[in-house]
């Protein structure tokens, strides 16, 4: 029975099944918003699962000179770790399926692997704009990781534990964003450099790199690389909001919370200009990191630390 | 680095098929990881050999085939062909049809400039003031529409004067979508001038001097933004200037946000002229007489397009067909400040200063280059062209 309940957990709800239609939900959602935002109409409410079937029935082009298992092993990779790094997450604010002492840690590093798959996946073709595209990705993923990281073990360090049931168990009590408010916008603004979100989107800016790392991705790769970043939108909204938003006590302070940091999101898509690769290495490291170090600093001596 | 991947590895094509290229063209850019050390452009792709057709058509069909010439700047083509034939004809449009002429041009450089700001826009990556401004844009296309009847090839000239006339509905029009825009561009200097991100990717970026823009000859909007005086609704009044002069807008910065803040101000220029215009219409006919034959003779022509100095020379035998035609758009003008100033900036910054001037390549192809498997290249005469399309027209391959 335990096990069966595992499984269906697993598969179906909160993690598998439920998470795919959440990510394509918000991926619509976020979408729409910025056309609203952007005095556009945008897309009807399927048009994201509309693109995956269409992606998924499309014919796969893998171009000469690839290694194969690479290109085709990739995308899957991609979205398995995501899906993967959902069994520790208290997904539509349920208890994590699984849970460990430190399962932050191995939650966040299995949220990097998706960016890894696509970086990998941009240097394993031999197109121009796939290369530089791939530069770019990588290049990224260490400017916000350690700031993003470190932003998210501010709530932990006050819960004293790394494991994220214990720390959403203080986070309910302690809303986290009044007493870390750079953590919080340190920590909202790394998800969107995870994402490559505008402003952050330089690795896959079409007037430069076409599509970035994923330039020679057609049919069944891109759809399953695209699913991987809606997934990891939905994780990494949910992560930010149980930590720094009150803990997500059930489905619908869940939706409330993860909806409100997409609109937030949203909106600074929309008024933002796209940063060139440079500025965002410069912007991460020099604010960034420090803004976060502050803010430990700050934790540290509040909760007197120095005695 | 380079020696062990070969030079090819670092050369990153942009064209001819391109997100960042409306139209077809080539830019090779050699990189040093995100650093361009050299850059080549290569045109031709969209060669429509317009004015070898102009040799087979009369001088009232050649009006309508120059205004395709470019699908922005429609009526500026036409207006530069029309006063060359009249010229070449001895006639001169009524002050009404002249002064109409410089409605339509204003209201098409006003529709010319809010396009290029949001494609500007759209090159940093700022898709919010990409749709707000082509929002806006409609609003000039829905005045042109109830004006002329076209929403792009107005067609709004006739040889001898214009086809439309404005009345009061038509002038009220006018002015109530040039209140709405007045405001939205006053806005959009705003924010081009003081949003911080947007500028992290204009100031200073693709700096032009005075002297650089001098010596390779830019013209328009661009040369303006470095400082270069150069107008020729000013320097050479052509159709009703003389009797509305425009005020010469010129920032000295030379870089990108000189030439978002040039264009700009040069809309609030155009607002002015058209509200100054319409109250002060000469009354009268909006159109001469043209006489079908055009005795012979040469002319140039030159006006002010959107994109700078737009060039016509013609010739005509004394015949109903011109003999020659010869167009030179802006962007040809210009392309040659890209290809050098892109040179020391990033990667991220070739497709912002390749819009930077507002280049518009289909206007610009009047040859055809061919390239070689081998590396070798030579361009190909009027006459090889010729042959070409004859031996293709006979059903034999070269």
């Amino acid at each position: 029975m335990d096990a069966a309940s595992s499984f269906a957990a697993i598969l179906f709800f909160p993690s598998g099944l439920f998470l795919l239609a959440a990510s394509l939900a918000y991926e619509w959602v976020d979408r729409k918003l910025l056309a609203q935002f952007q005095n556009r109409i945008g897309p009807r409410w399927f048009q994201p699962l509309a693109d995956v079937v269409k992606l998924l029935a499309k014919e796969e082009i893998i171009p000469d000179g690839v290694n194969r298992w690479l290109f085709v092993g990739l995308p899957i990779v991609g979205l398995a770790a995501p899906l993967t790094a959902a069994l520790y997450i208290p997904l539509a604010g349920l208890a994590p399926v699984f849970s460990f002492p430190g399962d932050l840690i191995v939650a966040i590093y299995l949220l990097s692997v998706l960016t890894m798959s696509i970086g990998l996946a941009g240097s394993n073709a031999l197109g121009r704009f796939s290369l530089v595209g791939a530069t770019r990705t990588l290049t990224q993923l260490f400017s916000y990781e350690a700031p993003f990281l470190l932003a998210l073990l501010g709530p932990a360090l006050i819960a004293g534990s790394w494991q994220i049931s214990t720390i959403i168990e203080v986070s309910a009590q302690h809303w986290f964003i009044l007493t870390q408010p750079l953590g919080f916008v340190v920590a909202l603004i790394g998800l969107m450099g995870k994402l490559e979100l505008p402003p952050f989107d330089a690795p896959e800016a079409e007037t430069e790199v076409v599509a970035g790392a994923l330039t020679e991705y057609s049919g069944r790769g891109l759809a399953l690389f695209r699913l991987g970043k809606g997934v990891e939108l939905v994780l990494g909204l949910t992560l930010v909001a149980a930590f720094y938003l009150g803990g997500v006590g059930g489905p619908l302070a869940f939706f409330v919370k993860t909806l409100a940091l997409l609109l937030i999101v949203a909106g600074l898509q929309a008024v933002l200009a796209r940063l060139r690769i440079d500025q965002t290495v410069g912007l991460w490291w020099r604010f960034g990191v420090m803004l976060v170090l502050v803010q430990w600093a700050l934790t540290w001596l509040l909760q007197g630390g120095w005695r | 680095m380079e020696e062990t991947t070969g030079t090819d590895l670092f050369t990153v094509p942009i064209g001819p098929q391109h997100p960042a290229l409306k139209e077809p063209s080539h830019f090779r850019i050699t990189v040093d990881g995100e650093i361009v050390t050299d850059a080549t452009v290569r045109l031709g792709y969209a060669h429509r050999g317009i004015e070898k057709a102009a040799e087979a058509r009369n001088w009232v069909r050649n009006l309508y085939l120059f205004e395709r010439v470019c699908g922005i700047c429609s009526h500026i083509h036409a207006t530069a062909y029309a006063l060359g034939v009249e010229r070449l004809a001895g006639v001169e449009a009524p002050p009404r049809a002249q002064a109409i002429r410089v409605l339509v041009a204003e209201l098409e450089r006003i529709h010319s400039h809010l396009l290029w700001l949001g494609v500007a826009a759209h090159e940093a990556g700022f898709d919010t003031l990409f749709m707000y401004s082509w929002r806006d844009r409609e609003a000039i296309m829905d005045v042109l529409e109830g004006l002329t009847g076209n929403r792009v090839n107005y067609s709004a000239n006739v040889l001898g004067g214009v086809k439309c006339d404005v009345d009061d509905a038509q002038r009220d029009a006018i002015l109530k979508a040039l209140d709405m825009l007045e405001g939205r561009s006053h806005h959009y200097l705003d924010v081009v001038t003081t949003d911080a991100l947007f500028l992290q990717r204009t100031r200073g970026i693709g700096t032009m001097t005075r002297n650089q823009a001098e010596v390779m000859g830019a013209v328009g909007p661009t040369a303006r933004a470095s400082g270069v005086p150069r107008d020729v609704r000013l320097d050479a009044p052509y159709a009703a200037y003389a009797r509305y002069p425009v005020m010469r807008v010129v920032e000295t910065a030379g870089d990108l946000e000189a030439r978002f803040v040039v264009r700009i101000r040069e809309l609030f220029e155009s607002y002015r002229l058209i509200r100054y215009l319409l109250d002060n219409l000469p009354a009268g006919e909006i159109r001469g007489r043209m006489p079908r034959r055009v005795p012979q003779g040469e002319t140039i022509s030159r006006v002010e397009a959107p994109r700078g100095e737009l060039f016509y020379f013609l010739k005509s035998n004394g015949t109903d067909t011109p003999e020659r035609v010869k167009v030179r758009t802006p962007t040809i003008y210009n392309l040659t400040s890209v290809v050098k100033l892109v040179v020391g900036h990033q990667l991220a910054d070739v497709p912002m200063i390749l819009a930077g001037i507002d280049p518009c390549f289909s206007c610009n192809d009047r040859t055809v280059r061919l390239e070689e498997t081998n590396g070798r290249t030579h361009h190909w005469t009027w006459d090889q062209l010729r042959r070409y399309s004859l031996e293709v027209e006979h059903g034999r391959s070269l």
